[in-house]
């Protein structure tokens, strides 16, 4: 009898693994679970047995049911999913099949995080058109006509079609910075106001490893009562620290910029050579990251703001520039080439 | 801007300075050194050496063996110089020295000298060119010294090139820095040191200035200062090595001991000077004006011929024009070896009349870059002493007793009033008067108290930059330091409504690489033609870089196709991309800026194989129906619930092309490339491209989303096939039977369509899925067999279909 048992329960579990399909699994139940199948048939014996054997015959039995009926149930269920079931045979060392995986570009990466860390500290964001006309690129941030500073930015101008006269083309320019857009939020708010506008801007410069005829720059504004160069310092020291590390150290170094006075460049220590000198830093220890300074009084005038009510900082950034730092890219031009194994990378 | 370290001594002491004290002083000062070098450095290892002995090389016609005193020690050097003769004093590079140029190698490159055999013979140095040093172009023989050279010296020594030179960047407001004295100034201040300008000692003679000359200024608007002096008895000839060692290392040319004396003055004051020979200058007579209206051409020192407009400022004779004022000086008064009396100017003009000069001759000088930015009205005549000592120590000439000096009215400092409250505002500092003033004096600024908070600062002239209190509180802060300023960072969070980014892409951004596109940025500059070609209102530059970059896009699709074509070249034909960016055209309404209209898109690009290679699974390339899936899903991730593809021509653009509208508005076009347009970017394989308007599809999911409870009874699924003609298009029958469906419509998709075997000629099967619902109970047979047997009836009608086969 225990022999029998042990059969059954063998030829169960061989026939377990065939169970593909419901016809497949109702044969099985017709076979060994139903009330003329080879269980029952076992079950329908046990009258016959021994007194002194039932015990342990019994129970050898109900292990016997409760086995077949709860493999069965589980084999039913993977009805379907056969492929699951096929465990033999199956290489599992072959690679899983290769899908298209998708990523921001890096400038965008680059922008999304100055973005997440300004507006983190109460800046808006805001922006304005590339296409510019002089007064807001120009006049309005303090570059006379005729003046030197305007050599610190060459300028692509835009032939206006409303306009026969050949003169009338330095009317309006590809924008050269962002700095437009804080005469545009100026105008139409009252201060206080604190924002930061990302913006493509262009250069009328050589292309080449290091320049690029177009680039992005995010600009920021802070114009309230009381603001002072220190905290100027403090709020670009915060950004640096949590754009490049904690223990960024930065450098404020007089410049001059027409639209605000006083300026300064910001160095940031260079961390990859850690300070001491090499290729990338020019060997001086430090990167340039921005220029800022106090809004100049003269660019209060313009947006009608009282110079002795408000004061306020201003700041730009290249956003090429950062994230060739941040990255260790040695070639701008990369960005706009959109070489997928690039693109990949980041 | 290049400044001399031994110039700058001459002028403060800074001999216990180191140099890289002295260049991070001067950049933290706002006088950023972009680099220095120390000179002496270049020509370790050379000498002055004196050949004793030249005979030929035993085993080399062209090749001489040389004895050499190098100091005290006789080399044996070879030399294959034709020009080495016995007597010569020469440069020596011993063993071990690095030559800065390697006249046989291609590039130059510097080599370090080895002993050497050269055929059999040891050489224990090297008699250099002046190629070979780096100091001139001749390399046809050796370098020969004047006799008075002394052998053993070093050789930077001899040159005056003990010095270290400061490449420095100058911000344009710092014209009083483009000179030795300027720099010299800001070093005695951070160094604190006394600053010894140059007192020049003059002994005149003969006819006195002006008596001899007359100076006459028209133009007064344009030049509000023009000084000049006469030195006579001059001998024009080469510079003494002092005064030429000194221009040379500042990286000017020597010309010659005029010239370079008037360059000189320049570099160590910041005047511009100029030297006419006196004899040209028709009725010694300078008069300063515009041109006259015949007067259109003129030719400059360096033999161009140039076209002068009405509004150039003029220096002219009697007769004829002689200089372009503050740009460059005329060849018909040139200083030549010939002149022996000369009339020298020092004049001060207007910084945008000589911008404006400048600009329309594409003529930027030494003189004119100084003059743009602004020189000290006060300076011409110390510049004119200055230069009238030099001429007359290097050339032997007299200066003529007084100076001419034409001035439309006094330069006197200007008085501006600082408080010390607006510097502790503006710079969040705690700065006290007694340390402003300190700090302001170190500058020459001199400040008078007014009050205990106020004070009177007198500016200089040779600060022009400054004229207002901002001006000096930027002083106070950059000499007393931003690294001393703490920081602070007392940011109070407000929430500003005003500027919350409106439509942003950063979502769909995030969808999109999600989705698996890879994100490009191209050039927004393009070749006119090909912006041309997809608008023609495009808008184009005046002065492009190059014809390539002549005009702002009109479509993303160039820039698309570039990116596929170089991705392509480099073995990658498997892509997915997108781009989110600004396309630009000429609007006949006003815009914000004049009428130029700037649209943001966004680009999809398919191309290659639909899923990359797998080892399990047909590769299918992409087709249009995998763009439309993208643009849909693109559509339902933005909310947009309900849109229409009309099938659009074929147009120069697309072949299979579809345009598309969101809730009635055109928002773009989608399709399969052209061939036009693969052929332009050489690409060979298919590419779908689709560009929407990005600020009108996110103007359309606007509006707040709010929850819809969910379906509380499961939906029925219906399979439906119908045999239908060819050409009935699918969307006309999900019409249908969204329409038979009614009020249970919840969903539809087409799941096969087939022709061929067991279906008639001209016709398809179409198979269907239908999903139906009530939000009041479970659907029971009875609305189900309704729904089909409306659409069976709606199909009958309208398309002459039966139904095949249904299933649910
Ligand atoms: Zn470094």
């Amino acid at each position: 009898m225990q022999e029998e048992i042990q059969k059954v329960k063998d030829e169960a579990t061989a026939s377990l693994r065939e169970i593909r399909t419901q016809e497949d699994a109702e044969n099985f139940r017709l076979r060994f679970l139903s009330r003329k199948g080879s269980v029952a048939q076992l079950f329908d014996r046990l009258k016959d047995i021994p007194k002194e054997d039932k015990p342990a015959l019994g129970k050898a039995l109900n292990e016997l049911r409760s086995f077949v009926e709860s493999e069965f149930d589980a084999a039913r269920g993977s009805i379907g999913s056969t492929a699951s079931r096929e465990t033999a045979g199956i290489d599992l060392s072959i690679p899983g099949r290769k899908r298209y995986l998708g990523r921001k570009h890096p400038l965008t990466q680059t922008a999304e995080e100055i973005k997440r860390i300004f507006t983190g500290i109460g800046f808006g964001i805001a922006d304005g058109p590339e296409i510019e006309d002089d007064y807001h690129n120009f006049e309005a941030l303090n570059f006379p006509p005729d003046h030197p500073a305007r050599d610190m930015q060459d300028t692509f101008f835009v032939k206006n079609p409303a306009q026969k006269d050949a003169n009338q083309n330095g009317k309006y320019v590809l924008r050269t910075h962002t700095s437009g857009v804080q005469i545009r939020v100026m105008e139409n708010n009252k201060p206080p106001l604190r924002v930061i506008m990302p913006g493509r801007v262009y250069r009328n410069e050589a292309i080449s490893a290091r320049s690029y005829c177009l680039f992005h720059q995010v600009e920021g504004l802070y114009v309230d009562k009381n603001v002072s160069l220190a905290e100027l310092k403090g709020t670009i020291s915060y950004f640096a620290k949590e754009f490049f590390n904690a223990e960024a150290k930065l450098r404020f170094r007089p410049s001059y910029f027409p639209f605000t006075e006083p300026s300064a460049e910001v160095d940031v220590n260079c961390f990859i050579c850690g300070g001491k000198g090499c290729k990338i830093c020019k060997y001086s220890g430090w990167l340039e990251i921005m220029g800022c300074g106090m809004v100049d009084p003269n660019v209060f005038k313009f947006v009608k703001y009282d110079d002795h009510e408000v004061s306020g900082f201003a700041f730009g950034m290249g956003i090429e520039r950062l994230a060739l730092l941040r990255y260790g890219i040695d070639d701008i031009r990369l960005f706009f080439e959109n070489d997928i194994r690039f693109l990949n990378q980041f | 801007m290049k400044i001399s370290r031994k110039w700058l001594q001459q002028l403060v002491d800074l001999t216990d300075i180191k140099d890289e004290d002295i260049a991070a002083r001067l950049t933290m000062l706002g006088i950023e050194v972009e680099s220095y070098e120390n000179l002496s450095g270049k020509y370790d290892g050379f000498v002055v050496g004196s050949v004793l002995e030249v005979e030929k090389h035993p085993n080399a016609d062209k090749l001489k063996l040389c004895k050499v005193d190098v100091g005290g020690e006789v080399k044996s050097i070879i030399c294959g110089a034709p020009n080495v003769a016995v007597g010569q004093k020469v440069p020596v590079g011993l063993v071990g020295a690095t030559v800065p140029h390697n006249q046989h190698d291609p590039d130059g490159k510097p080599f370090q000298l080895t002993r050497a055999k050269i055929r059999g013979v040891e050489s224990e140095g090297m008699i250099c060119s002046a190629r070979e040093l780096d100091l001139g172009e001749d390399a046809s023989g050796i370098m020969v010294f004047d006799e008075s050279a002394t052998a053993g010296t070093p050789l930077a020594e001899h040159f005056g090139m003990n010095d270290t030179v400061y490449e420095i960047s100058l911000t344009p407001n710092r014209a009083d820095c483009l000179s030795h004295l300027g720099v010299a100034r800001e070093l005695a201040s951070a160094f604190s040191r006394k600053l010894t300008p140059k007192r020049a000692k003059l002994r005149e003679e003969g006819q006195p200035v002006v008596e001899s000359a007359k100076v006459e200024v028209q133009a007064q608007d344009l030049c509000p200062r023009y000084s000049a002096r006469i030195v006579r008895g001059i001998k024009v000839g080469p510079s003494p090595k002092w005064l030429s060692g000194a221009v040379e290392r500042v990286g000017m040319r020597s010309i010659n001991n005029v010239v370079d004396a008037t360059n000189f003055v320049m570099l160590e004051l910041g005047q511009p000077l100029h030297a006419f020979d006196l004899k040209l200058v028709a009725g010694h007579k300078i008069l300063v004006r515009r041109p006259l209206q015949d007067e259109t051409k003129f030719t400059t020192l360096d033999g161009k011929e140039r076209n002068i407009s009405p509004d150039t400022l003029m220096i002219c004779d009697k007769e004829k024009m002689v200089a372009i004022a503050g740009v460059m000086g005329g060849m018909n008064s040139e200083i030549s070896s010939e002149t022996t009396d000369i009339l020298i100017e020092s004049a001060n003009f207007s910084p945008s009349s000589i911008r404006k000069t400048s600009k329309t001759l594409g003529l930027s000088t030494e003189a004119s870059y100084r003059f743009e930015r602004g020189v000290d009205p006060n300076l011409t005549l110390q510049a004119l002493d200055r230069v009238a000592e030099i001429i007359a120590e290097t050339s032997g000439g007299k200066p003529a007793p007084g100076i001419v000096d034409v001035a439309a009215a006094k330069f006197p400092p200007t008085r501006v009033e600082l408080h010390v409250d607006q510097v502790n505002r503006l710079l969040g500092t705690r700065l006290a008067s007694g340390e402003i003033k300190r700090i302001l004096e170190s500058i020459e600024i001199p400040c008078d108290k007014k009050s205990e908070t106020v004070m009177v600062c007198t500016v200089p002239t040779f600060r022009g930059d400054i004229q207002r209190e901002v001006d000096l509180i930027e002083e106070v802060g950059r000499v007393y330091g931003y690294e001393k300023i703490a920081d602070s960072f007392q940011t109070k969070l407000s929430f500003d409504f005003r500027f919350r980014e409106q439509n942003s892409g950063d979502s769909l951004r995030e969808y999109m690489a999600g989705a698996g596109f890879n994100e490009m940025v191209t050039n927004s500059l393009q070749p006119a033609d090909v912006a041309g070609f997809h608008d023609q209102a495009f808008v184009q530059l005046a002065n492009p870089i190059s014809e390539d970059m002549a005009a702002m896009r009109s479509s993303l699709l160039p820039g698309s196709m570039q990116t596929v074509g170089l991705n392509i070249s480099f073995g990658l034909k498997n892509m997915k991309l997108f781009e989110l960016g600004k396309v630009y055209r000429t609007s006949n309404e006003q815009q914000i800026v004049g009428n130029f209209e700037e649209t943001e898109k966004i680009a999809i690009v398919l191309s290659g194989i639909a899923d990359p290679v797998s080892y399990d699974r047909k590769e299918a390339p992409f087709d249009i129906f995998d763009l439309k899936t993208e643009v849909e899903r693109l559509l339902s991730f933005l909310k947009l619930d309900s849109w229409d593809f009309i099938s659009y021509d074929t147009t120069k653009e697309y072949e299979l092309s579809l345009k598309l509208f969101v809730k009635g508005m055109e928002t773009g076009l989608l399709g399969r490339v052209s061939r036009e347009v693969l052929k332009k970017f050489s690409v060979e394989q298919d590419v779908y491209f689709a560009e929407l308007d990005l600020k009108r599809l996110l103007s359309l999911t606007g509006g707040r989303r709010r929850f819809k409870s969910l379906p509380r009874f499961p939906f029925a699924s219906i399979d439906l096939s119908f045999i239908v003609d060819e050409k009935t298009p699918a969307a006309k029958m999900v019409e249908a039977l969204k329409a038979a469906a009614g009020s249970m419509y919840r969903d539809i998709s087409v799941f096969d369509i087939y022709s061929g075997e067991g279906i008639p000629g001209g016709k398809k099967s179409i198979a269907f899925t239908v999903a139906l619902g009530s939000e009041e109970r479970t659907l029971n047979d009875s609305d189900v067999a309704g729904f089909i047997e409306k659409a069976e009836k709606a199909f009958r009608e309208e398309f002459s279909a039966e139904l095949r086969k249904q299933k649910s």
